[in-house]
């Protein structure tokens, strides 16, 4: 029933859109479905009635866990920041001529289509369905990446649609395999989850080493891992600000979130060494990968897209180790990282529109006066990149500590790689930023630039997300706490 | 009732009309034949799985060959078709890494790996029995033929054409190698329908409007002029 909820509420958004006349109605429509988004999941965990299989379209395709109902609240909270930012942001597109206005139908459209299907795909028990949703998400953010109508920006989102299609090709034959060992085994197949959970323990370990390595192909894709990591840099670059906030903060999640739930099902099996190994290996060259790209970068929004990976690849590291803790602290990453690195593109969005450089794609971001011309996109990404690369006081820092004291007590070599690793990226955030930002003018030729009159609208999702991630990296909770033990406890580590 | 013994050796006939056409695709510059050979290619998909379906009587596979049919060899070969006339491209002379010589012999080398590969994967297993070890084999081969077409052309509508011949194998491999439930099968397509549409109107953004672009961007500047000046 409570899915069909979601489903009509999506659905009334989308006739908004459909029959709206101004950009505000439309956005409107977006605001609200994402706020009752929240409100329904906020509602699902109070009423603990968690984990959810009774549904009325049927238990075999849909269920809510603890794990899926997380992942959709940090969803739906950037899908809300990111709607009230995209007022502002996207009225500006259009006077700056980057977007027409007969194309807001369609972004908003896609926008509101793009958030049931992310919850959809979160709610999948059946990992069919999880796939399918996984790559419709692919097509329709590729609409919001092209939408610009710049040829770079059709470029970039073709790129993303066929090397993440590709590889989700990859993974749907690693489904097939899944599927014909739980037949082998159990004599009825199924890709149910909660059902391949349970079975797991008697599957062969070959086969199961076979399935991973294929459908992580196609996850890792989607998540931006190493070697299939080349189309996000310029999706990210190229979609409007809004855009990049929910594929880094959202979609990478999808990712992700597919790698956990096959990994717990090969976790109870005596394949699980092997695969941890191949998880390090790729999480370890991720990063090295990210660290390197990172430090010649002189565009603002590739720097974070390559933060992006970075962070992929540690949420591997975390993975491989596969501990109870070290899961509890992959699970606190990801909302820890989707939450800092939605603001951080949040206030470079806010940026360009004040330096206007997304237009001229090779271009070094040339910016000038920050703090005078725009103070709280300045202190976004000043304190959201402290939070990024790991100080105290963000919930990054609590994140990587303790993922690295776990990685200690399992693979010590690969703990000294990954310190190094994370130190070359922080320096190369650190050192771009104190380059860029102070930046001043001479005195006198001062009144060149004119200063964006940044919306209220487009500052408050900056704002608010920082009190969350201070919050979030100072208190943790009991609740919070027994939250995530209970996703670990489904998920049987 | 059919003689199974026969059956089987149409499918093997099939097997190597699949390969045929997955060649041509690697290696023609036509793209006007290319939606045909895709056609055919699906096609003889569609016969495959009416085989099967006469073999093992099982109704998912019928399911799968109308669906097949009505989407595969009608639908999308003919929105393709109707795409090319319009944006006027006849041929995609351009290969990015691969000339079709090496990518002929690159493939054969990859039938022979994955032939190995997966004599050692399913070794043991029921899947194991000759004709559908077969179909897995040709069904990955084309898949990842599907996968060099794709990455190797330069035109987004040929990297389309790739892409929905690789996931020709996947179905190829699912068929053969166990029996996926129908409405897996009848979703990917509506994925495949929706993946072609975008694409293909990608396609027509990037060539119908890079006059209108350009001009943007000049009127852009001019207004970022006007705005900066003292």
């Amino acid at each position: 029933m409570i899915l069909a909820a979601f489903v009509l509420v999506a659905a009334a958004a989308l006739a908004v859109i459909t029959l709206g006349r101004t950009h505000r109605q439309m956005n409107s429509a977006c605001i609200a479905e994402a706020a009752i988004f929240l409100a329904l999941s906020g509602w699902l965990i109070l009423s603990a009635q968690i984990p959810v299989t009774t549904l009325a379209i049927g238990n075999e395709f849909f269920f809510i866990d603890h794990l899926g109902i997380y992942e959709v609240l940090i969803a739906t909270i950037i899908f809300l920041l990111a709607a009230v930012y995209a007022r502002g942001y996207v009225e500006n597109l259009i006077e700056a001529r980057e977007l027409s206005r007969g194309s807001l139908k369609f972004f908003y459209g896609a926008w509101a289509f793009l958030l049931l299907v992310i919850v959809l795909a979160f709610f999948s028990d059946n990992l069919a369905l999880f796939w399918i949703f996984t790559e419709l998400t692919t097509v329709i953010s590729a609409m919001l990446v092209a939408i610009l109508y710049a040829r770079d920006n059709i470029d970039a989102a073709i790129k993303y649609i066929f090397i993440a299609s590709v590889s989700m090709l990859f993974s749907f034959v690693g489904l097939i395999f899944l599927f014909e060992v739980s037949r082998s085994v159990v004599g009825t197949g199924t890709l149910n989850w909660t059902v391949l959970m349970q079975q797991a323990g008697s599957f062969p370990p070959e086969m199961m080493i076979a399935a991973f390595a294929l459908i992580f192909i196609g996850f890792a894709a989607k998540s931006g891992i190493f070697p299939f990591h080349t189309w996000l840099p310029e999706a990210h670059v190229r979609a409007p600000s809004a855009v990049s906030a929910i594929l880094s903060g959202v979609l990478l999640n999808v990712g992700i979130y597919g790698i956990i739930r096959v990994f717990a099902i090969v976790h109870r099996t005596t394949a699980v060494s092997t695969v941890s190994l191949l998880l390090l290996v790729f999480g370890l060259l991720t990063v090295f990968i990210a660290a390197l790209s990172m430090l010649p970068q002189k565009k603002l929004k590739k720097l974070i897209a390559f933060s992006s990976i970075e962070n992929m690849g540690i949420l591997l590291i975390g993975l491989a180790v596969a501990t109870p803790l070290a899961l509890f602290w992959v699970l606190f990453h990801v909302m820890a990282h989707a939450f800092t690195k939605a603001g951080l593109f949040f206030s470079a969005g806010i940026l360009h529109r004040q330096y206007h450089s997304t237009l001229s794609p090779d271009a070094v971001d040339d910016m000038r006066d920050v703090f005078a011309l725009q103070p709280v996109a300045a202190w976004g990404i000043i304190l959201g990149g402290l939070a990024i690369t790991g100080m105290p006081l963000f919930p990054v820092f609590l994140s990587k500590f303790f993922l690295l004291v776990q990685l200690a007590g399992f693979f010590p070599v690969a703990l000294v790689i990954l310190l190094i690793l994370l130190f070359i990226a922080a320096g190369a955030f650190g050192y771009f930023v104190i380059r860029t930002f102070t930046q001043v003018s001479p005195a006198g030729t001062l009144p060149e630039m004119i200063r964006y009159q940044t919306p209220a609208g487009m500052n408050i999702p900056v704002i608010v997300l920082l009190v969350i991630i201070l919050i979030l990296g100072t208190v943790i909770t009991t609740g919070e706490v027994a939250f995530l033990d209970q996703v670990i406890a489904e998920l049987m580590f | 009732m059919i003689d199974p013994a026969l059956i089987q050796s149409v499918i093997r006939i099939l097997f190597a009309v699949v390969i045929v056409t997955a060649a041509y695709i690697i290696s023609t510059r036509n793209l006007i034949s290319l939606v045909s050979v895709y056609a055919v290619q699906s096609l003889t998909l569609v016969f495959m799985a009416l085989a099967l379906w006469s073999l093992e009587g099982v109704t998912v596979l019928l399911g799968i060959a109308v669906v097949t049919f009505v989407s595969k060899v009608l639908v999308i070969p003919y929105f393709i078709a109707s795409i090319q006339e319009r944006i006027r491209i006849r041929r995609d002379i351009e290969f990015h890494f691969l000339s079709p010589t090496t990518s002929l012999l690159l493939s054969m080398a990859l039938i022979l790996f994955i032939y190995i590969a997966l004599a050692n994967i399913l070794e043991g297993t029921p899947a194991r029995e000759s004709l559908f070890f077969f179909g897995a084999v040709i069904g990955l081969s084309l898949m990842l033929m599907g996968m060099m077409v794709t990455f190797s052309r330069k035109r987004a509508i040929t990297k389309v054409l790739g892409y929905l011949s690789m996931e020709n194998g996947v179905l190829l491999f699912g068929m053969f190698v166990t029996e996926l439930p129908f409405i897996i099968e009848f979703l990917i397509i509506i994925d495949l329908v929706i993946l072609v549409i975008l694409t293909t109107i990608l396609t027509v953004g990037l060539d119908s409007t890079l006059e209108e672009y350009h001009q943007r961007l000049h009127r852009f500047h001019l207004v970022g002029d006007t705005e900066d000046g003292p």
